[in-house]
């Protein structure tokens, strides 16, 4: 109703997608996502369908060139653990994103140790290159 | 315990709302092509949003059963305790556009209807 969805979607997939990173999926509630994202619960279900309909465009929204290296690692490590094994359509999604992005598991084991604060937080190639 | 056994076969969705449950939520059977489905979410917070108008249906504390009105559309809710809640949201072309129903094993059947549907 002349409201501008679009960057209202954008807005709220942002903030579920910080909200992902930091607390993983399962642990992710939808009073979380609700707290984050400002967006009514019903608003929620109406444009997402569902927490998954709303990780499901978390990783489209990295996948876009925008979006830091490190947020989309942390997304698709997410997906990877929690997902991925059981669940077709995040599989497909995230064998997309390693494609497009040339995603190596090097880069994600990096990732995941700097995220526990174990090794620095440049990427293997950015370490070559210096 | 659940108030609701849930199916998910190769084509459908369907929700059987169990013991007497089904009497009050007028309710024995509901059925949805799984291309119908948007997904499914296990969703305790539900407890405190508004429910919109009951018609027809019982509600009491904690427990509620039948179709409720919010928003232009129709909800099902057969809740008894909402620790087990999930939400399956359906698309334009069902007459409900949200079912909250109670299950035994709320994460089980979450996967399970969301990776029904992402099968080719």
């Amino acid at each position: 109703m002349g409201r501008p969805r679009q960057f209202e979607e954008r807005g709220a997939v942002a903030a579920a997608s910080a909200v992902f990173c930091q607390r993983g999926y399962a642990s992710t509630s939808v009073d979380h996502l609700v707290d984050a994202t400002g967006v009514h619960r019903g608003s929620l279900y109406g444009v997402f369908g569902s927490k998954h309909g709303l990780f499901l465009r978390v990783l489209d929204a990295v996948d876009a060139h925008d979006s830091s290296s490190a947020e989309r690692l942390d997304v698709i490590l997410v997906g990877l653990l929690e997902l991925a094994p059981t669940d077709p359509r995040v599989r497909e999604r995230i064998t997309g994103l390693l494609e497009a992005h040339d995603i190596t598991a090097e880069h994600l084991g990096s990732r995941l140790l700097a995220r526990a604060g174990l090794s620095d937080e440049r990427l293997p190639d950015e370490k070559e290159s210096t | 315990m659940s108030s609701n056994r849930v199916t998910v076969t190769p084509e459908h969705l369907v929700v059987e709302p169990v013991g007497l449950t089904k009497l009050w939520s007028f309710t024995r059977r509901l059925q949805f092509p799984l291309e119908h489905v948007r997904g499914a979410t296990f969703d305790p917070g539900m407890r405190d949003e508004p429910k919109g108008w009951r018609g027809p249906g019982l509600g009491l504390p904690g427990r509620l059963s039948g179709t409720f009105h919010a928003d232009g559309k129709k909800q099902f809710w057969n809740i008894s305790g909402y620790e087990r809640a999930i939400v399956i949201t359906l698309d334009a072309a069902e007459k409900f556009d949200r079912l909250v129903i109670t299950v035994d094993d709320p994460d089980q059947v979450v996967d399970s209807v969301n990776s029904a549907l992402g099968a080719p």
